[in-house]
């Protein structure tokens, strides 16, 4: 049985001051307002198996991509690369992002019955 | 344009990378920043692209004071978004006519073609050069039918598959733009394909299906064929 070992991280003057001009989550800011600030931009948001239960994406005018159940990103709430992690739109961009199988089928179907009124 | 899944079916992989450059906005290619850019992507040109990073996912807001390019000022936030990587992602794209992206522009038959292997319209397809192109019908005999072009002269287009006999009045559209053949030239804000160019010219990208529909709702869905993450070129 594999055991993991939990190693502390030791935070330099140096590496604290490197965390802080990275883009991302900053060292100490709580994952809920770090969140708040990418749906506040309508930023696409990542959430792994653990932290999604946490977001309400109704709240917030997200929507939760269905067609692809995972994504493979680094987690805004823990930031950690996660290969199961769900994927959040901001709704209003959804549809200027993604095309959907749905989208494409009410398509196929408004072309079938134009091709049968004679005219497409 | 839309992201609309990879080809070999997996899940989408979300990177986030630094702005080096204006005009951030959700849909477009996004390509690797070149040397001495200021941050690690930029958007790509309408008629050439290299090292794409893949499609940008993220809007700017100002509500929070972030901007959409990259800022020298000390303390201010990093514009960072987030891009789908995955090289074989599939990008689906609405075909239009013009810079500005109008609606395609739909062509009349003036002389019937009773072989079904020409159509005879109103406005050029020789020039741009439609040839290796696609035709397709939007009303008459073969309403919603398509073949490949294969030769143009003004404005005739020749088909080999011929259709059947249409007649002075049919309706068509065409567009430069083909399954399998790469280059496909960008509308201005690059969030469109433009089907009134020429095959295989503009941006690095190979078309993998057309959606050939009326003048407003066609598309073509690409796949990119310069992408950083298989080959620096």
């Amino acid at each position: 049985m594999s055991q993991t070992i939990l190693i502390k991280q030791q935070w330099t003057p140096k590496t604290f001051l490197r965390s802080q001009i990275t883009g991302g989550k900053k060292k100490g800011r709580a994952a809920g307002g770090w969140i708040a600030d990418l749906a506040a931009s309508k930023r696409v948001i990542t959430l792994c198996p653990p932290c999604t239960p946490k977001f309400n994406p109704a709240r917030v005018g997200y929507r939760k991509e269905k067609e692809f159940p995972t994504c493979h990103a680094v987690c805004d709430g823990c930031s950690v690369m996660d290969q199961y992690c769900s994927m959040y739109i901001y709704e209003e961009l959804y549809s200027t992002v993604r095309s959907t199988a749905d989208e494409r089928r009410a398509l196929a179907k408004s072309r079938e019955q134009r091709i049968k009124r004679g005219y497409l | 344009m839309q992201y609309a899944g990879c080809i070999g079916g997996g899940s989408p992989m979300i990177v986030r990378f630094k702005v080096s450059a204006t005009g951030m906005t959700p849909g477009v290619i996004a390509c690797s920043a070149p040397d001495g850019a200021t941050g690690e992507m930029i958007v790509t040109a309408t008629t050439a692209t290299a090292n794409q990073v893949g499609t940008l996912l993220d809007a700017a807001d100002s509500r929070t004071g972030e901007t959409l390019t990259y800022s020298t000022t000390q303390g201010a936030a990093e514009a960072i978004y987030s891009v789908i990587i995955n090289p074989d992602q599939l990008i689906r794209g609405l075909m239009v006519t013009g810079a500005t992206g109008t609606a395609i522009t739909g062509d009349t038959i003036v002389t019937a073609a009773s072989n079904g292997l020409t159509t005879v319209g109103g406005t050029s397809v020789a020039s741009p050069d439609m040839d290796q192109g696609m035709v397709w019908y939007t009303s008459g005999a073969n309403v919603g039918r398509s073949r490949k072009i294969v030769s143009t002269s003004s404005v005739t287009a020749t088909v080999v598959v011929p259709f059947a006999a249409n007649a002075v009045g049919d309706t068509f559209q065409y567009a430069g733009i083909c399954k399998g053949l790469q280059g496909i030239t960008l509308t201005t804000d690059v969030q469109k394909f433009r089907a009134d160019i020429a095959v295989a010219t503009g941006v690095n990208v190979t078309t993998v299906n057309m959606e050939m529909n009326g003048t407003t709702d066609s598309y073509a869905t690409v796949v990119l064929t310069d992408s950083v993450f298989q080959q620096t070129t």
